[in-house]
């Protein structure tokens, strides 16, 4: 099990006080962005591409706690742009940890192992370090040659001094599912906590429009990947929300568990998308039109969306919210989800994206053995 | 509702191989017309999801450079209002929707032309040259 005890305790009982109070609508993750800027430039991220008096724009310290007290979700995550260029993020952090909140730090790593010696070890933080695969596909999805190094120096490094450590991948078209499990290989043999999963988003702005998964290749990829696990692999995630992905479970999105706050205010209606902003965070619950977000409105922005921030509130409401789903969190967890079909799509050529990976050689395809 | 979301069922959705990625509107440099205020309101849109500065004029002829990051749209342009950000000014930024007499697309739109296909040939290029830690950089912000 991934999550600590204490974690898990925090969140089930948070869920339960809600549905006992008869709360329909509730976060729980609050998705902080304190800043836009960021030292990398990766083709699939819609996030930070703004004039440069915007990414210069930081949340003061201040405006943070304001925001994760007006939303009193138990975990708050930092993404960004890169949350290590903030110059008060350590008194962010430090803020965070003092009110109880566990929190993810959302990093790319490159400044990591330099600014590690500022932060104190805590059961409420995690380096939650974005790593997209291997050596060679890490470094191309961020355009980026060296930033694997880079990451996964800072990684040690965190784990060494005795922080939490997560990786956080985001798959795209062309993934090779063979690669990403030996990626979680060697993720795991680094020392961290558990591995952060999830398709890409198909984000407006960002500058790759050709790569984003339909649902259909989502689930086959998810089903090849997550099935048939190795008993060493952990994920920081619920069980639920992985089965939702390899295509086992519908779930529907919750926009308003993972709700996102910038320097724009509290962003309409998810950290995903941007369809204007309201100044506080119970003018954004109340005067949100929900109905019209998520597959079944028919908007075509939610129509392909998998994503974590959306759905993975829906499977840990679920998991926390009947017996039924308990037990089912309970069983995913100690489960290595056999399936004789995902064995064989390991099998299938690797995939190719609209772009080869010109610099990655073919590996050849093989039948996986997994330790179950 | 729009013609995408006519396009596919819900069916269709749970079957789609690949996501039809979005049309980059190219916006920068535009002057629109604002005859009317359906034009208005049209304009004021993509503004709102333009990631560039407009200059916005408005009614007293004052010229204001902006990133405009948010838009309310009420029943009459009254009602209406976008928020935006202005170099130089610390604070967030609102004006009405009946104070704007015009609005141009002057800053550089910040998503534009950038594609993987030119990340993967440019990388080829560079590494064929025998060149070591390529990669892309962030803008400068100065």
């Amino acid at each position: 099990m991934a999550v600590p005890v204490s974690q898990m305790w925090t969140v089930a009982t948070y869920v339960l006080k809600k549905r006992f109070a008869g709360e329909k609508r509730y976060p729980l993750v609050l998705m902080l962005e304190p800043l836009f800027r960021c030292n990398l430039a990766c083709a699939g991220c819609g996030k930070v591409q703004y004039p440069p008096h915007v990414l210069k724009r930081m949340l003061t310290p201040e405006e943070c706690f304001k925001a994760v007290e007006e939303c009193g979700a138990p975990m708050v995550s930092i993404p960004g742009g890169e949350p290590l260029l903030h110059s008060k993020i350590v008194e962010i952090v430090n803020g965070l940890v003092a009110r109880k909140k566990y929190v993810y730090l959302c990093t790319n790593a490159l400044e990591l192992k330099r600014r590690l010696p500022e932060f104190t070890p805590s059961k409420y933080l995690t380096f939650s370090v974005h790593l997209d695969g291997q050596r060679e596909h890490h470094d191309f999805s961020v355009c980026r040659e060296g930033g694997y190094d880079l990451a996964v120096e800072g990684i040690k490094e965190a784990v060494k001094r005795g922080f939490r450590v997560t990786t956080n991948a985001t798959f795209f078209d062309g993934t090779d599912p063979n690669s990403v499990r030996a990626f979680f290989d060697d993720v795991m043999d680094m020392g961290v906590e558990g591995i952060v999963l999830s398709p890409g988003y198909s984000y407006e702005k960002a500058p790759d429009q050709n790569r984003f998964l339909g649902r259909a290749r989502v689930r086959r990829l998810f089903r090849a990947i997550l099935s048939n696990r190795k008993k060493t692999w952990k994920f920081n995630m619920s069980p639920l929300f992985l089965e939702f992905l390899m295509g086992d479970r519908k779930y529907e999105c919750t926009p308003w568990g993972s709700p996102a706050y910038n320097i724009f205010g509290w962003q309409r209606p998810c950290y995903l998308l941007q369809d204007g902003y309201a100044e506080t965070f119970k003018e954004l619950m109340e005067t949100t039109r929900w109905e019209e977000y998520g597959v079944a409105s028919g908007n075509p922005k939610c129509a392909n969306c998998m994503v974590s921030c959306g759905y993975e509130p829906t499977a840990v409401m679920d998991g926390f919210g009947s017996l039924r789903g308990f037990w089912a969190m309970i069983r995913g967890t100690f489960s290595t989800y056999r399936d004789e079909h995902a064995m064989r799509l390991l099998n299938e050529p690797a995939p190719r994206g609209p772009a080869p990976l010109v610099q990655i050689e073919e590996p050849a395809p093989a039948l996986e053995e997994s330790n179950v | 509702m729009t013609a995408e979301v006519q396009r596919y069922s819900l069916d269709q959705i749970e079957a789609l191989e690949l996501v039809p990625g979005s049309e980059h509107e190219k916006l920068e440099g535009w002057v629109p017309d604002v005859a009317n205020e359906a034009e208005l309101r049209d304009v004021l849109e993509k503004a709102f999801s333009y990631r560039g500065d407009v200059t916005i004029t408005l009614k007293n002829g004052e010229r204001v450079e902006a990133y405009v990051f948010n838009r309310h749209t009420g029943a009459t342009l009254a009602e209406s209002w976008v928020q935006y950000f202005a170099p130089n000014v610390p604070g967030k930024c609102k004006v009405s929707y009946t104070e704007i007499a015009r609005l141009e697309f002057t800053g550089k739109d910040r998503a534009a032309g950038k594609h993987w296909e030119d990340w993967v040939k440019a990388y080829n290029e560079r590494k064929a040259a025998g060149e070591k830690n390529i990669g892309l950089e962030p803008e400068a912000l100065e």
